[in-house]
């Protein structure tokens, strides 16, 4: 590997310490060649899913810190949210019929246009 | 680590990790990386005509259970990846090397000895195909401009043609082709966004083919997740090219001439030891 001078021309050579994290992974868990061990850990089987998992959590929880809750407003995705938009599209209705018993329909046809 | 000790386990007792198997009677030329437990150094181990390199660990330290705890702590499993890949890396420097996957154990020096000369002639071969050769990983990701534009355009949130200026030139009401033309305008940008899918696709057809013809083996490895890469950009191409040490310099050139003729955005990472190619063909 010392002889292998790539360095001019064409981007990295990653020692051990600056290659990125998820290409040591998919190598070093994935790749190398796999001989029975005496211990029996299964890696393929619970860390690759563990892994994604955790990242992907982190990331959501990243998005809520960040106040993007899609997840929680998606009806396609939590029942609080499908509440939500049931209890919105009531409070439209509602302020519809106050408006028209007050006579104002064409305001609340205009409206209802631009909506 | 010793947050993860199993209460199961003999507090003393050691176990042997095998990082990786090369060829010739001994390891020595370079001072070896600390490996994965502080307690004992990382040595070769002969076995047959080849050398195991492989370090004394805590049993208690090594258990499935310790193990299903760590791998969901990104912390930990990326200092166990890194000590790995780092005597993995010092071995090959000096000698063809295959390396074992993470977590290969035994019970003892003797364990290992007998179960690796199992696999000797595996062993041979693969350090014959390997040797000489070393690993460049390529990856290419969607072009800029297709990751930019969301599914309805560039900014993700086109506001309708304000009634006044879509009726600009006409009196009071909307245009006329108002309702066409912005129909036309979104099946036009589907239209220049599926192009741009199908190109980024060719670039990267066109990449994997380029590299093929001169690396010794080829893997398309699964594209990464953004999630773990970090990257926003979706990555299409993900692979792997066994090269000869002395076709690096034609690879680089090809690479250089890659980056010019494909719009899409193209990452070396190398030389690697041959991960990729040790296991079978």
């Amino acid at each position: 590997m010392s002889d292998v001078d790539y360095r001019q021309g064409v981007a990295t050579a990653p020692g051990p310490g600056t290659a990125n994290l998820a290409d040591i992974l998919e190598r070093v868990l994935d790749k190398g060649i796999v001989i029975a061990g005496d211990i029996k850990i299964d890696l393929l089987d619970i860390e690759l899913l563990t892994i994604r998992l955790r990242l992907f959590v982190s990331s959501v929880d990243t998005a809520r810190k960040a106040g993007i809750d899609w997840w929680e407003t998606d009806p396609a995705l939590s029942s609080r949210a499908a509440q939500c938009a049931l209890r919105e599209e009531n409070a439209q209705l509602r302020h519809r019929v106050a408006a028209l018993e007050a006579g104002d329909a064409e305001s609340g046809t205009a409206a209802e246009r631009e909506a | 680590m010793t947050g993860f000790a199993d209460r199961g386990a003999a507090p003393d007792s050691t176990v042997t990790y095998a990082f990786a198997v090369c060829r010739g009677e001994d390891a020595s030329g370079a001072p070896l990386p600390p490996g994965l437990s502080a307690g004992a150094p990382v040595r070769a181990l002969r076995f047959g005509a080849l050398t195991a390199i492989v370090q004394e660990v805590p049993a208690a330290d090594f258990t499935e259970e310790v193990w299903r705890r760590r791998l969901s702590d990104r912390a930990e499993v990326e200092r166990c990846a890194r000590a790995h890949h780092a005597v993995v890396t010092a071995v090959a420097r000096f000698r063809p090397t295959v390396p074992l996957a993470l977590c290969t154990l035994y019970r003892d020096d003797w364990r290992a000895i007998e179960a690796l000369g199992r696999d000797e002639a595996r062993f041979a071969e693969v350090l014959d195909r390997v040797a000489g050769h070393v690993e460049w990983g390529v990856k290419v990701y969607v072009r800029p401009e297709e990751h930019a534009s969301g599914p309805d355009g560039a900014t993700g949130a086109t506001p309708r043609p304000a009634p006044g200026a879509a009726a600009r030139g006409s009196a009071g009401g909307p245009a006329p082709g108002a309702g066409r033309a912005y129909l036309a305008e979104r099946r036009e940008r589907q239209r220049s966004r599926v192009r741009r899918h199908e190109e980024t696709l060719r670039d990267a057809d066109v990449v994997d083919t380029t590299l093929r013809g001169l690396a010794s083996a080829a893997r398309r490895l699964q594209p990464q997740h953004q999630e773990l890469t970090g990257d926003p950009r979706p990555q299409i191409l993900n692979a792997a090219y066994l090269v000869a040490q002395e076709r690096t310099a034609e690879l680089s050139a090809a690479v250089t001439a890659l980056r010019r003729r494909v719009g899409a955005h193209i990452e070396v990472t190398g030389p690697w030891v041959p991960y990729s190619f040790a296991g079978e063909v």
